[in-house]
């Protein structure tokens, strides 16, 4: 039975493959099953003008509630599909969303929210007082653990004021807090957000069949400026390499995250934009370790290591090199001065080996979760300029799971090649890791100065001064040479030529809502 | 019968070939292959880079040179290790039957039901991955059950031959019989599967660092060099050629000399 | 049918096996689930609430039987990363793999079959040609293939679009279209290795005495090859074939990655590096059973050809 079906299914392809190939030198690319009748081609042509294709290197594998997601890649999509009561813009400001105004008490522990009348969620219902008094508290939920939105373990009420009005108050005041309140508003009590996530976003999720697709259709009763394409396919391409065979064959019409080699191989039918990925990429050094526990060894390595070559080599020239754990799209707590602080210099890097006694070097190990390959190309490139003073530097690809286990963890490792990003516009998402005590000081990075500097950063509610606090920070992690800091990659996105409107954003998301065809 | 054999002339001239390529590998080639920026990247094939450059402007050449080597290297260990396991697993149960045999080949039915790609990657997982002696582990893990399937065969066929039984009306003592009676004679029977072995773990160290899981940059393995090959097609094919080619070649001398070595037995052409 | 429920019970318990070894294998490997589901978000408290909830704080005997309880009664727990149903998950999957792999044994058997039943024993001209070509054909790497391919046939020809794998449901005979180039890549050595293997048997069978008074009687070749030579030569044909099958749904997994192929592969190697244990257990239990089945099936024919098999019990 099968078998005959198979035979027929063979027979066919065969068959197809011979049609195919009478018209395999036409221009158009084909996505479409040929097989449709002729007369349908052109609605179809005309049809795919709203959709769009959009290959994406991560599978959501992930819990796709958006409380709950942990993948910077399932964020990166979801936006599209969640909004909170307020919501980043490209330019870096937080403007109402799901809300409409908002004021902050005196004393700038209150917070009331008047929300948007006629917002809807997907799946029809009007957004209610109660669903987001509910979103709120469930961010603050304690259950699991720890509260599912870590900022939220700072609330202490959330109250319905009346049907359009909602009120938060937190224990402290917090410059900061505000950032966090882009956490999705979700309806009360609908428990599937697991699996069929609904929002209010300008896309609605449809489907996710795993490791192939995504699909997102236009939410059409959207309170905002609605998505001009109807749907939207993201496919996964876990293989890189197999990625630009797609694009060039025409299943992929965008394609975010691209390595600068890749995209100077892409074909006419495409054009390049430039984005930044917001993420600090650098040499992390484990200071519990030795010989990186020696101040003049690590100040070694920023002199032993050239970053204008790494970004010539391995991203060709794309790429911003910076000096501490801050990036540029960070506008004002960007301290560009810190970039040159180590320049490239093999005599001096030298010198400070010999001076901590090490004048023929060492060997170290750089692990690098292999699934990420401007890392690994970063680390390849470092284990060649390390070479030049003596060090022998030997590469460790791991999965991610085991780097997140034993590196992130674990703290058992000498040095790693990530990039680290901020997961809400703060600063402080930047710089709080480096505190001696904090959970997620994977480093090891001990220093009294610092400490006594964040905690000041923490208590300073004028935006100048806490400002110039951080950029402190900044510089001592700079002067202490607590990590290689080497760049901000670039994001560089292909897109199908007609296809126009791509906005970047100073976070790891992905807008689809402003994506739209040309010439219509 | 007298006959000309082309398929071992043929094998054992590009195998000789292939072993002389990678044995001055090991002492030199043209370039320092993990060295970057000798050339432009991702240049063509010139006169001073036959295979082009990459994307960090690294000879290919030198790093298919080099690669085959790492290759070739870890086949030859994966099989030996293969090997050793498995004939010894073999003679055991062969040679004494009983309840251990039963329990062995039992267990190595589940190893073979076992998706080979899983297991390797279950065994490097618990040793640390990206090490080219724990991808010989793995790999010689998941080759042994095949020949300790052949030598088990071999041994019970053998265990009650003449020869055998005098030796043991002689006096001599089990690990003598299998050591110096039986082995010579079981090893013949394995020599195909040794060299279809070989070829076999070639494309398994291969198609592994293809996925990732295998020998690890800046180390060159010809496996990777041909994912990233695969993904500069376009821009630079002689990459993905290169490393693939030689792949083939590798193996394509390889099952000459095998499928030579088998007809010359049989006396078929 | 005696052997044959003897065989069912060998391979169920190579299945039960395999499952115990994939479990322990999976405890001892690094990486937790847990750690990998709140990434860098983590905190002790969070950690130990989850591995709490899915149940990995209890010992590994306990977990294993709670496994197979659930297996037995059909229950293969939700994806930890998915956090969907299993069988929802693998379900497509499945499909799409099963048909690559049957897809990949047709062309196997519509090559070799002919190829080796039509040269078997024939020597001649071209002969060392014809071996050089089949020993080419046994070295050329499925993924190397595949590579070529899906560059000359999807980016050059544009016969295909790479990456554009349809749904099957939808539409079979665009999926079975794409398919197909993958399926050759995969079909290529094994159906060289298959006409080695058929000539050589064949050619065995035919150089014996019985063929050959047969043949001194005046019977053609198709009449030797029907009546006399295909029922010896075909039982390790057969075994062979059985092999084949297997090998193939493993040389899927890399493949799958090379067209971008959504099938059991992509999410064994994806789950695999999740340590989304319970895909991973039913993906293995699965191609376990692939081979067992192939291998039962194997013996089972072999015996309907050859009957004298039934009394060495297979072993």
């Amino acid at each position: 039975m099968m078998k005959k079906k198979l035979w027929a299914g063979m027979l066919s392809a065969g068959l197809l493959l011979s049609l195919l190939g009478g018209c395999g030198g036409e221009e158009t690319t084909q996505t479409r099953s040929p097989e449709e009748e002729p007369d349908r081609v052109v609605f179809e042509d005309t049809a795919r003008k709203k959709e769009a294709t959009v290959g994406i290197a991560q599978d959501l594998d992930d819990s796709l509630d958006p409380h709950r997601t942990v993948a910077a890649g399932t964020k990166e999509i979801m936006f599209n599909v969640f909004e909170g009561l307020v919501k980043p813009t490209p330019e870096g400001e937080l403007v109402p969303a799901v809300a409409e105004s908002y004021v902050i008490s005196e004393d700038r522990t209150t917070y009331t929210f008047t929300l948007r009348p006629g917002v809807k969620f997907h799946n029809g219902q009007t957004v209610s007082a109660e669903d987001v008094a509910w979103s709120l508290q469930r961010c603050a939920d304690e259950t699991a653990g720890s509260s599912l939105v870590e900022a939220f373990s700072a609330v202490t009420g959330v109250e319905v004021v009346d049907e359009k009005t909602v009120s938060l108050t937190i224990s402290e005041p917090d410059n900061e807090f505000f950032s966090y309140l882009t956490a999705a508003i979700l309806p009360k009590d609908y428990d599937k957000q697991d699996t069929a996530p609904v929002g209010t976003g300008p896309f609605r999720f449809v489907s996710r069949s795993a490791q192939d697709n995504i699909v997102l259709e236009r939410f059409e009763d959207y309170w905002g400026i609605p998505a001009k394409l109807d749907k939207v396919t993201l496919k996964i391409m876990e293989n890189a390499d197999s990625l630009l065979l797609s694009m060039e064959s025409g299943a992929i019409d965008l394609c975010a995250h691209l390595t600068s080699t890749q995209v100077e191989q892409l074909g006419e039918d495409f054009y390049a934009a430039e984005g930044t990925m917001n993420l600090v990429q650098a040499l992390y050094l484990n200071h519990a370790e030795k010989p990186f526990d020696d101040l003049r060894v690590r100040q070694a390595l920023c002199y032993a290591v050239d970053r204008e070559q790494i970004i010539d080599l391995a991203f060709d020239g794309y790429g911003s090199p910076i000096g501490s754990s801050m990036y540029p799209a960070f506008g004002k707590y960007f301290d560009d001065s810190l970039s040159s602080y180590y320049p490239h210099d093999v005599e001096k890097a030298k010198a400070l080996l010999a001076e901590a006694g090490y004048p023929n070097g060492f060997e170290m190990t750089i692990t690098v979760p292999s699934n990420y390959q401007p890392h690994v190309d970063t680390a390849q490139v470092i284990a060649e300029q390390l070479r030049a003073v003596g060090i022998t530097a030997k590469l460790q690809l791991v999965e991610w799971g085991v780097w997140l286990s034993e590196v992130y963890s674990g703290r058992q490792f000498q040095s790693t090649v990530v990039g680290l990003d901020a997961s809400t516009m703060t600063a402080r998402a930047l710089l709080s890791r480096f505190e001696s005590s904090a959970k997620r000081n994977f480093i090891n990075y001990s220093s009294d100065s610092y400490d006594a500097l964040y905690a000041r950063a923490q208590t300073t509610y004028d935006d100048d001064t806490q400002t110039a606090l951080y950029r402190e920070l900044e510089r001592e992690l700079t002067v202490n040479a607590a990590n290689v800091y080497i760049q901000d990659l670039a994001d560089l996105v292909a897109v199908r030529k007609g296809l126009e409107g791509i906005r970047f954003y100073p976070i790891y998301v992905l807008d689809l809502s402003g994506l739209g065809w040309t010439g219509e | 019968m007298k006959k000309r054999n082309g398929c071992l002339t043929a094998g054992l001239i590009l195998t000789g070939f292939m072993a002389v390529f990678i044995l001055l590998g090991c002492f030199w080639t043209p370039y320092d292959p993990t060295a970057m920026a000798v050339g432009p990247k991702l240049d063509g094939p010139s006169l001073q880079h036959w295979l082009g450059t990459d994307n960090f402007g690294r000879d290919i050449f030198s790093r298919v040179w080099k690669g085959t080597g790492a290759t070739s290297a870890i086949a030859l260990s994966t099989v030996a290790l293969g090997a050793v396991l498995g004939v010894t697993a073999g003679a055991l149960t062969g040679y004494f039957g009983g309840w251990v045999d039963g329990a062995l080949t039992r267990l190595n039915d589940a190893i073979t039901a076992f998706p080979s790609i899983l297991l390797a990657l279950v065994v490097l997982s618990l040793l640390g991955s990206g090490n080219k002696y724990h991808v010989v582990l793995a790999l010689g893990l998941v080759f042994a059950p095949g020949y300790a399937r052949i030598s088990r065969t071999a041994y019970a066929s053998l265990r009650e031959a003449n020869y055998v039984q005098s030796a043991r009306l002689m006096g001599a003592g089990h690990g003598r019989i299998l050591l110096v009676h039986l082995l010579p004679n079981t090893l013949y029977s394995l020599m195909p599967a040794l060299t279809i072995g070989f070829n076999n773990a070639v494309l398994a160290e291969a198609s592994m660092s293809y996925l990732g899981i295998g020998v690890t940059p800046p180390d060159a393995s010809l496996g990777y060099m041909l994912s990233e090959g695969q993904g500069m097609f376009s821009a630079a094919p002689w990459y993905a050629l290169g490393a693939g080619g030689v792949i083939v070649l590798l193996v394509f001398g390889v099952g000459l000399v095998g499928q030579g070595l088998q007809s010359r037995d049989r006396g078929v052409g | 049918m005696k052997y044959a429920a003897r065989r069912v019970v060998a391979g169920l318990t190579t299945m039960l096996l395999v499952s115990l070894l994939a479990f322990v294998a999976f405890d001892l490997i690094s990486g937790d689930p847990a750690e990998i589901m709140l990434g860098t978000q983590a905190t002790p408290e969070s950690l130990a609430a989850l591995r709490a909830q899915l149940g990995l704080d209890r010992p590994l005997p306990v977990r294993y039987l709670d496994w197979l309880g659930g297996f037995f009664r059909g229950e293969l727990g939700i994806s930890y990363q998915y956090k969907q149903p299993v069988w929802e998950l693998i379900v497509p999957k499945v499909g799409v793999t099963l048909c690559l792999s049957l897809l990949s044994f047709l062309l196997v058997l519509a090559v070799s079959l002919p190829l080796g039943l039509l040269t078997a024993g024939r020597t001649g001209r071209g002969e060392g040609l014809r071996t050089a070509l089949n020993q080419l054909c046994m070295a050329a790497p499925p993924f190397f293939t595949g590579i070529l391919l899906s560059w000359g046939f999807g980016v050059a020809l544009k016969w295909f679009a790479v990456g554009s794998f349809p749904d099957m449901g939808q539409n079979m005979w665009g999926a079975l279209r794409y398919l197909f180039f993958a399926a050759l890549a995969l079909a290529i050595p094994r159906a060289a290795m298959t006409v080695r293997m058929l000539r050589s048997t064949v050619a065995e069978e035919l150089g014996k005495d019985y063929v050959r008074t047969a043949a001194a009687r005046g019977n053609s070749r198709t009449q030797l090859l029907r009546r006399h030579v295909l029922k010896n030569a075909l039982p390790p044909v057969v075994a062979f074939l059985a092999q084949t099958v297997a090998e193939l749904a493993a040389g899927a997994v890399v493949v799958e990655q090379v067209f971008a192929i959504p099938g059991l592969g992509r999410l064994l190697v994806a789950s695999i590096s999740n340590r989304d244990h319970p895909v991973v257990l039913a993906i293995v239990v699965i191609l376990a059973f692939w081979v067992v089945l192939s291998g039962v099936i194997a013996d089972l024919i072999q015996q309907r050809i050859d009957p004298r098999l039934r009394l060495g019990g297979g072993e």
